[in-house]
Parts: C-alpha cells; sequence; structure tokens
C-alpha cells in the first residue's frame, strides 16, 4: 500500500512539476531563451492566489482566470520592451537580463510580502479521498487536473490555433516563418507571455500545496529546468514525461534514503541525463 | 498597367553584411510570364531571391513591384503583395502535419476558414498525393513530395508572381516533368512565375524569357527559345550536349 501511496503522490506531484516547466520549456523552446524570472512569476501567482484567498476569500480556482490574462500581459510586455533588445546577443546576455529581472521582482516580493512562509489553508478543509489505502486530499486533487488541463490547453493552442502554428513554425525555421508572413518579435512576445502565464497559473495552483515564500522561487527553477531536461525540450508531452519522472524519482528517493536526499537524487539524474540522453525523454525539435 | 512589370529592379545591390553580392541588378519580370533565373553556383541568384522576397536587406538601387517603389520594405508587405517565395531546399516545417504546413502559408491572409478550406482543395487539386499525405509530418515526405508542399505552401499565400528557387534540384525526371507541367497550369490560369533553376534545358524550356547571371551581375537577358539557340549559351552551359 505504501508502494500504490508513493505512486499517486508522485503523479499528482508529477503534473504539478509539469505545469511549472511547460512555460519554461515554450520560451526555451521558442526563443532559445532560459528565463530565470519563472521561478520568481511562480511565487508571485502564488502571492496573488494567497492574497485573493486572505483578503476576499476567493479560491485559487477563481483567481485562475484572472491570473491568466494579468500574467500574459506582464510577460508579453517583459518580453516586447527588454529582452526584444537582447535576443540575437549572446546567450550570457540573454541570462544575465534574466537574472537581473529576478533579482528585483524576487527582492520586491521580500519587500511587499516579507521573507516570513505563508500558507493558503481552505476553510474549512476540503477533506481526502481515499481509495483502498491511498489517500489524496481534495484540493491536490483538483489542483492536479487543473494544471492537467493548462497543459493540455498549451497542447491544443499550439496543434489547433494559427497562433499556436505560427510559435512553432518560429521555432523549427525562423527564416521560412518570416516568409509565411509571420512577425516574429510579436510571436515572441506572445510566447514569452504564454510563459508567464502557464507560470502565474502554476503558482495560482502550488499556493495550496506549498509554503508561499519568495525564498522558494529558485526551487521552483531548478525544478522547471531539470524537468525540461528529463523530459526533452520541444514537447508538451515532454514536459508532462519529465515532470512525472521527476515526482516518482523524488518520491521513491524520499521513502528509501530520506527526503533530504530527495533533491541530491533529481539532480545526480539530471547529469546522468546530460551524459547518456542529453536530448531527454521526449526531446524533438518542433514543439508540439 | 496591364503591359508594365510585375517586379522591376534598377542597380539592386544586396548581400550579406560586409560581403557584397549583388552589383547592380535590373530586372523586370514581365507579368502574366514565366521568367527564369540561370547562372552558375555561387553566381546570386538565391540572394536575388532573398532580396526580392524582403528576407535580407537591399544595399543599393530601387525595387519596384507593381510600379510602387517598395525599396526597404519588410518581408511581410512585400508578401501582401502577392510576392511569394518558395525557398532553396524547401525550408518545409518538418515537424509539422502538410496540411498545417499549407495552412502557414495563408498565414498573414485574412480570409475565412471556408475560403481557406477552397484554396486548400486547389492545392490538393494540382498535388493529388499532398491530399493523401495531409496529415503525414512533411520531414516524411519524399523530395519530390515536400517540393509539391513548398510550392502548395506558396500557393496558399494567394500569389500573383510566384517565386520558386531550384525547382528540380535532387528530384527525379519524371518529377520535375510532373512540377513543370503543373507550372505551366498555374502560368496559363494567369499567375507570374520566376524560377530559379539549375537545369538550364528545362528552364530555357519552360520560360518565356529568362535572365543569366554571373558573379552578382545580370550578363544577358533574352527569349528562352533564343536563348536555348545561342551558341554562347549552348557553349556555356549546354557544352556536354554539343558532343
Amino acid at each position: 500500500m505504501l508502494a500504490a501511496q508513493i505512486i499517486i503522490n508522485a503523479l499528482v506531484l508529477g503534473c504539478l512539476y509539469a505545469c511549472i516547466a511547460i512555460g519554461f520549456s515554450l520560451v526555451w523552446g521558442v526563443l532559445n531563451v532560459i528565463n530565470l524570472i519563472h521561478g520568481s512569476i511562480i511565487v508571485l501567482g502564488a502571492y496573488l492566489a494567497w492574497g485573493a484567498y486572505q483578503s476576499m476569500a476567493i479560491s485559487p480556482w477563481y483567481v485562475l482566470p484572472v491570473a491568466v490574462p494579468v500574467f500574459f500581459v506582464f510577460g508579453y510586455l517583459l518580453q516586447r520592451l527588454l529582452l526584444n533588445r537582447v535576443l540575437h546577443a549572446p546567450v550570457l546576455v540573454t541570462l544575465t537580463l534574466t537574472f537581473g529581472l529576478d533579482l528585483i521582482l524576487n527582492n520586491a516580493m521580500i519587500y511587499f510580502f516579507k521573507a516570513d512562509y505563508r500558507k493558503l489553508t481552505l476553510k474549512p478543509p476540503m477533506g481526502s479521498v481515499s481509495l483502498f489505502h491511498v489517500v489524496v486530499p481534495v484540493d491536490r486533487l483538483i489542483a492536479t487536473v487543473l494544471a492537467l488541463a493548462l497543459t493540455g490547453l498549451l497542447y491544443l493552442l499550439l496543434r489547433h490555433s494559427r497562433i499556436g502554428r505560427a510559435i512553432v513554425a518560429v521555432r523549427l525555421d525562423r527564416d521560412a516563418a518570416i516568409l509565411m508572413g509571420v512577425d516574429v518579435r510579436s510571436i515572441y512576445a506572445i510566447a514569452f507571455g504564454i510563459g508567464a502565464a502557464l507560470a502565474g497559473c502554476a503558482g495560482v495552483l502550488m499556493a495550496l500545496i506549498f509554503p508561499i515564500s519568495a525564498l522558494t522561487s529558485s526551487s521552483y527553477l531548478d525544478k522547471a529546468f531539470v524537468v525540461c531536461v528529463l523530459g526533452g525540450l520541444g514537447s508538451v508531452s515532454g514536459a508532462l514525461a519529465g515532470g512525472l519522472l521527476l515526482a516518482l524519482v523524488e518520491g521513491i528517493g524520499s521513502a528509501a534514503i530520506g527526503p533530504a536526499y530527495a533533491t541530491t537524487l533529481s539532480f545526480a539524474l539530471l547529469i546522468v541525463f546530460l551524459l547518456f540522453r542529453p536530448q531527454g525523454l521526449l526531446g524533438r525539435k518542433g514543439f508540439e | 498597367m496591364a503591359d508594365s512589370p510585375i517586379v522591376e529592379l534598377q542597380g539592386l545591390c544586396a548581400g550579406y553584411g560586409e560581403i557584397q553580392v549583388l552589383w547592380g541588378i535590373d530586372i523586370a519580370v514581365r507579368r502574366g510570364e514565366i521568367t527564369a533565373l540561370i547562372g552558375s553556383n555561387g553566381a546570386g541568384k538565391t540572394t536575388l531571391m532573398r532580396a526580392l522576397s524582403g528576407l535580407i536587406p537591399t544595399q543599393g538601387g530601387i525595387y519596384f513591384a507593381d510600379d510602387k517603389d517598395v525599396t526597404g520594405d519588410r518581408a511581410a508587405q512585400i508578401l501582401a503583395r502577392g510576392i511569394v517565395h518558395v525557398p532553396e531546399g524547401r525550408r518545409l516545417f518538418g515537424a509539422m502535419s502538410v496540411e498545417d504546413n499549407l495552412l502557414m502559408g495563408a498565414y498573414s491572409r485574412k480570409v475565412s476558414r471556408g475560403e481557406l478550406n477552397r484554396d486548400l482543395d486547389r492545392v490538393y487539386g494540382t498535388f493529388p498525393k499532398l491530399c493523401d499525405r495531409r496529415h503525414q509530418a512533411a520531414a516524411t515526405l519524399s523530395g519530390g513530395e515536400q517540393q509539391m508542399c513548398a510550392i502548395g505552401r506558396g500557393l496558399m499565400s494567394a500569389p500573383r508572381l510566384l517565386m520558386i528557387d531550384e525547382l528540380s534540384l535532387g528530384l527525379s525526371p519524371l518529377l520535375v516533368e510532373q512540377l513543370v507541367a503543373a507550372l505551366r497550369a498555374l502560368n496559363a490560369e494567369g499567375m507570374s512565375i520566376l524560377l530559379v533553376e539549375q537545369d538550364v534545358i528545362t528552364a530555357l524550356d519552360l520560360c518565356h524569357s529568362a535572365f543569366i547571371m554571373d558573379m552578382g551581375r545580370i550578363v544577358r537577358h533574352g527569349e528562352g527559345a533564343q536563348l536555348l539557340a545561342d551558341p554562347i549559351i549552348r557553349d556555356a552551359y549546354l557544352g556536354v550536349l554539343e558532343t
């Protein structure tokens, strides 16, 4: 039964990890930018959920429809006004820029929300469901379903919409996309906006599960990075596979050798993948 | 207007950064005709195509489209004039399906889904093989099918001037014949075509008139049949056939 519980926990967590990583993966894949501000945007989303619940008792599920446009606009403007200027500069410049932006956003959050860990506790609690002695809290279950839904939405958007096709086309062959009349700068901004919206939404969902503090942003960023390497860049399914693998490794590792080593284990796995399977589980050139 | 060239260049210079490739190109592409651009490797044919479609900036000279000065226009603006570039090497979006590639061709057109479907059907009518493979990833097509897909994607942009770079490269003679027949049919419907082609006989046979390029300059211009009979051309480009 313990094994079943570990696997169910990993599935639940894995979907959330995937949700953390897809926006990061999209930006990395399409813009070729490693977006170091991603973790802080996730935390900002968590604070948004926390604030809405503390002040107006609005449940995180209802925050999502607001978070999507707000964070999209935030990301879109960030790209249009700042990142666009350095896009063709060497990779170190984009890293430095997103690192600096991350410092600003992160310290602003510490300033406004203090460094104390906050907790979003639903009142009354939603309880949990149990099946064959496997117990899952209901709020986590809902968060997982929503994370999966967001992942699925991105998949549909990229597969079946005009703008999605253009995003994939720019990733596959920038010059050919220009010949189709695609405005690459605007596609970059939209992709970055979508990435930020997904990060913000992931944060809203994470607020239900993890303590909230600006100090946790780097752990989210690390997870996004590991998931992308494990699953492979370039696909929504890759992020999902990477998220599930990471959660499984962490879950089994925690049970077998103690929670203190879970992160060590996941980064050891990262190194193994970089050595022997750098393209990840499902890495490919297109973004589907 | 009817007699004015669809595209005209006067002393056009272009290149890549510091490296100038085109040195004062003068050409006029006549409306409703098939025009060929011939020359050896490195003559600057592809660079000229890229300058015409706005992929690279011009460094001098004037570019007219429909008698309007479009020098310095971006690729999207030139595309909006119906000047469509099917690039060398096809440059399909390999991981995307054939149909998604075709739809990308229509990306910048503001048309209804119904009209898109009619255009898709027309492309599938021209190239029935694409219809069979519409849901397949473009990268899995054969070379000939890829070229059909690339031309089909160009057609989806609703071209008035279709510019095709290296139509026959790497294709079997039979496939080239099919493509040539398709181009003739499109031209008969009134579409102007500018063709870059390695295979000089195919090109001169197909085109109404041709420009011959060398070292980034236009060195000769004439009717296709006339150039085909020209001893100098035969010597320089068709030497093998003289034996």
